[in-house]
């Protein structure tokens, strides 16, 4: 890599003659340093997971949340430079805030993510600004119910509207990755960081896209996104982290349909005892 | 002021399959019928369509700005808006400009998540979803006929047949209300007019 | 000819006379102070020793016309307070989304902030979440704020909830962005005839701190019974809320029970009159 950008590297707004942005690579290298994150999409809800790297034993336990809540149905982790995220969450609050006000309604995931991406993408375009040096990953749950505007009074018929389609289900979860060159995909499970290699090979034995849907229940999910950043913490065994995580579940489920309404965050010590910290979560699932 | 003053009368109500908006046709200024045979169903959307009652300038300058909007959600979401976003784009103009509008909106629509289903925006700009909705100065007419004859989950002729004879009672006895019943109906098959005129007492769909 | 253009369109001086630009103003000063139109009563609410017990009915009305028969007034905020609101419903709706994103940046603060106090006290309210006493003080800022823009939002709020030394909090606020707090309070017609008869039940705070749940839960059925009687814009179903340390329990469509009207029997006549 030394040597190839030859001058194309130095800006945004160029491109190498064989058609490429290095800079935007170059944030595709900031994110490979940072810590691992992952979203699994299960059948009933999602999971955001991420291993925190603790940089220093001045810094409180538990402090300085990596996992952020954009709208109640959405979460962002990302991947990368801190700040950078920082400022890409604030966009998305932004974003939610402003389809909320015009709309008198939540944003979709999809729709929050087709934002999110249309906003990175612009920072690949211009010589004042660099790109993102985050991955980031949206997760939310869109509501499944029949959707109010926001602070409607009355009601329809107490038999419910007629002439709706039959057999269609709407809402539900969704996942999304996007990248520093603004490329957003939706995914079954997504993984970004150091250790994102490790971290799909797990994902992929996972049943997230059958073609009947993913078998994968939230609370196994929850599981398996714990395990699975332990795992891709692997190599870089020489580092403490804590590991963080929160799930949104369909109104029906054990967060109804809000973000951050349960999570987890536990110290490297429980690394040793995995067993017990699995039992941990089982419980406050169920409260 | 003799403004033109339109909508005298208006409804939407839902059905097994649907919704059924209705309407007169008499434009008045005072007591003067500028318009016999108006339109006052105004389509905003595909399936969403709005009943206009108050001021007629009001009414139609906030109807186009809707429709424009509502047609460059769907353009730029790649899907038809509800009749939630229309109501909720309909509700915002109406109260953040209450001071300067006199318009009452019924705004009735389907889409295949939520099936028929009807807002009310009255003059202070609030939002009301009902099973239906009555509005216009001739509607203080028909609330008894209306509350005595609804019911939920009507089979389509027997809600047309509603919104008829309620129109019909609030032309008897409201001088502000007159002329043509019109009406939509909307469903999964879309947007279907129907036209009754007075000289055959309402009896044949003209349309 | 005048060919200015502010003259375009306009009657030729030569020919009509001078045109009389007073028809153009429609006199006084432009105003932005707007009346209420579908409007809710009274909304009532009485302390008791384990919280708050509020009520409102279900009525929206179009001046005299009981035009909507379902508004909910009461709305719960971050299950931990509600709000119950009189007067225009439109304004009404406008507050109620105000909330809502203040409720979601509620969540945004709270998850930047390190795990909640709950480490010392686990009773403590969790940290930095908005009590019903900032939740008072912020709509009383607003209300304020919004008066002096002669664009008041045309409530009267009752505040239920607790204050930050986890004791029941119960305030109001109007257009003006006045405020109030008693033991038992109640907006519209209901400072009329609903507050003699809670007063009766908890004049003071030490009065309050001795009622029961069900106490104070039949205090305001029995008010809501009142106003109905006596209050032309009211309803027969109304919404009640009680909150505790263990949240708000709303419920949206409840019945007035028990009513009196049988003693019409005896009434003849107007005086003397005796079948």
């Amino acid at each position: 890599m030394t040597s190839i950008g030859t001058g194309y590297d130095l800006a945004n707004s160029i491109f190498s003659p064989d058609g490429r942005n290095f800079q935007v690579e170059y944030a595709v290298k900031a994110v490979e340093n940072g810590g691992t994150s992952i979203g699994i999409r299960c059948k009933d809800g999602v999971v955001l997971a991420v291993e925190k790297i603790v940089t220093s034993k001045l810094l409180k336990p538990g402090a300085n949340k990596r996992i952020a809540t954009v709208d109640r149905h959405l979460g962002v982790v990302y991947s990368g430079m801190i700040p950078d995220g920082r400022h890409f969450i604030d966009r998305a609050r932004d974003e939610a805030r402003s389809w909320r006000d015009t709309f008198k309604t939540p944003i979709s995931t999809a729709d929050l993510a087709s934002r999110m991406g249309g906003y990175m993408q612009a920072y690949t375009l211009y010589q004042s600004v660099r790109p993102f040096g985050i991955t980031a990953i949206v997760g939310g749950f869109d509501s499944t119910e029949e959707a109010p505007v926001d602070g409607e009074v009355g009601s329809g018929p107490a038999c419910g509207a007629g002439g709706k389609v039959a057999g269609k289900t709407h809402g539900g979860p969704f996942l999304y990755m996007i990248e520093p060159s603004g490329l957003y995909w939706g995914y079954y499970g997504a993984a970004t960081g150091k250790g994102r290699q490790a971290a799909k090979a797990e994902l992929e034995k996972l049943d997230l896209g059958g073609p009947g849907g993913p078998t994968l229940t939230l609370e196994q999910a929850v599981k398996e996104a714990a395990r699975i950043i332990y795992v891709a913490h692997d190599d870089s065994k020489d580092k403490e982290f804590e590991l963080e995580m929160t799930w949104i579940s369909g109104a029906d489920g054990p967060t109804k349909g809000c973000i951050g309404r349960e999570r987890l965050s536990v110290g490297e010590k429980a690394l040793d005892e995995d067993e017990d910290e699995e039992e941990g979560k089982e419980e406050k699932m169920e409260e | 002021m003799d403004r033109l003053k339109k909508g005298e009368v208006n409804m939407a109500v839902t059905f097994k399959d649907g919704v059924i908006l209705g309407a007169d046709s008499r434009t008045t200024t005072g007591a003067y019928i500028a318009n016999r045979v108006t339109d006052k169903l105004t389509q905003v959307h595909d399936t969403i369509w709005c009943c206009r009652s108050g001021s007629a300038a009001d009414t139609q300058a906030v109807a186009d700005i809707v429709k424009y909007q509502l047609e460059l959600f769907a353009m730029m979401n790649g899907k038809p808006p509800t009749t939630q976003t229309a109501g909720a784009i309909f509700q915002e103009i109406c109260y953040s400009n209450k001071d300067r509008l006199s318009a009452g909106l019924i705004i009735a629509g389907w889409d295949e998540r939520h099936g028929g289903q009807v807002y009310s925006i009255p003059l202070g700009g609030s939002l009301h979803k009902q099973p239906y909705s009555i509005g216009g100065s001739g509607s203080t007419y028909i609330y008894g006929y209306c509350d005595a004859n609804w019911r939920e989950g009507m089979e389509e002729a027997e809600a047309v047949s509603f919104v008829k004879e309620a129109l019909k009672e609030a032309i008897k006895w409201d001088g502000s209300s007159g002329g043509v019943i019109r009406m939509v109906v909307l469903t999964a098959k879309g947007a279907d007019r129907h036209l009754y005129l007075p000289d055959t007492d309402y009896k044949v769909r003209h349309q | 000819m005048d060919h200015r253009p502010q003259a375009w369109g306009r009657p030729r001086d030569d020919v009509y006379g001078a045109y009389d630009a007073s028809y153009l103003q429609s006199g006084g000063p432009k105003t932005a102070t707007q009346s209420p139109i579908v409007t809710g009563t009274s909304v009532i609410a009485i302390k008791f020793k384990d919280g708050v017990v509020m009520a409102a009915d279900n009525l929206a009305s179009y001046g005299s016309l009981a035009r909507f028969t379902d508004v909910k007034r009461l709305r719960p905020f971050l299950s931990t307070s509600v709000v119950g609101f009189g007067g225009d419903v439109s304004d009404m709706q406008f507050l109620t989304r105000h909330l809502n994103e203040l409720a979601i940046d509620e969540a945004y603060e709270h998850e930047s902030s390190p795990t909640s106090s709950s480490e010392d006290d686990p009773n403590a309210p969790p940290a930095g979440q908005l009590n019903a006493a900032n939740l008072h003080k912020y709509l009383s800022k607003l209300m304020y704020r919004r008066r002096n823009d002669f664009d008041p939002l045309w409530n009267q709020i009752l505040v239920a909830g607790f204050d930050s030394a986890s004791a029941p909090f119960l305030a109001s606020v109007d257009l003006r962005g006045t405020t109030f707090t008693s033991p038992s309070l109640a907006t519209g017609f209901g400072a009329m005839l609903a507050q003699p008869i809670m007063r009766r039940y908890a004049a003071t705070e030490a009065d309050a701190a001795r009622l029961t749940r069900e106490e104070a839960v039949k205090v305001v059925k029995e008010c809501m019974k009142v106003l109905f009687y006596r209050d032309a814009r009211s309803l027969d179903r109304y919404s009640i809320a009680v909150v505790t340390k263990d949240g708000v329990e709303l419920s949206e469509d409840e019945q007035l029970e028990r009513q009196s009207w049988a003693f019409a029997e005896r009434i003849k006549g107007y005086g003397t009159q005796t079948v």
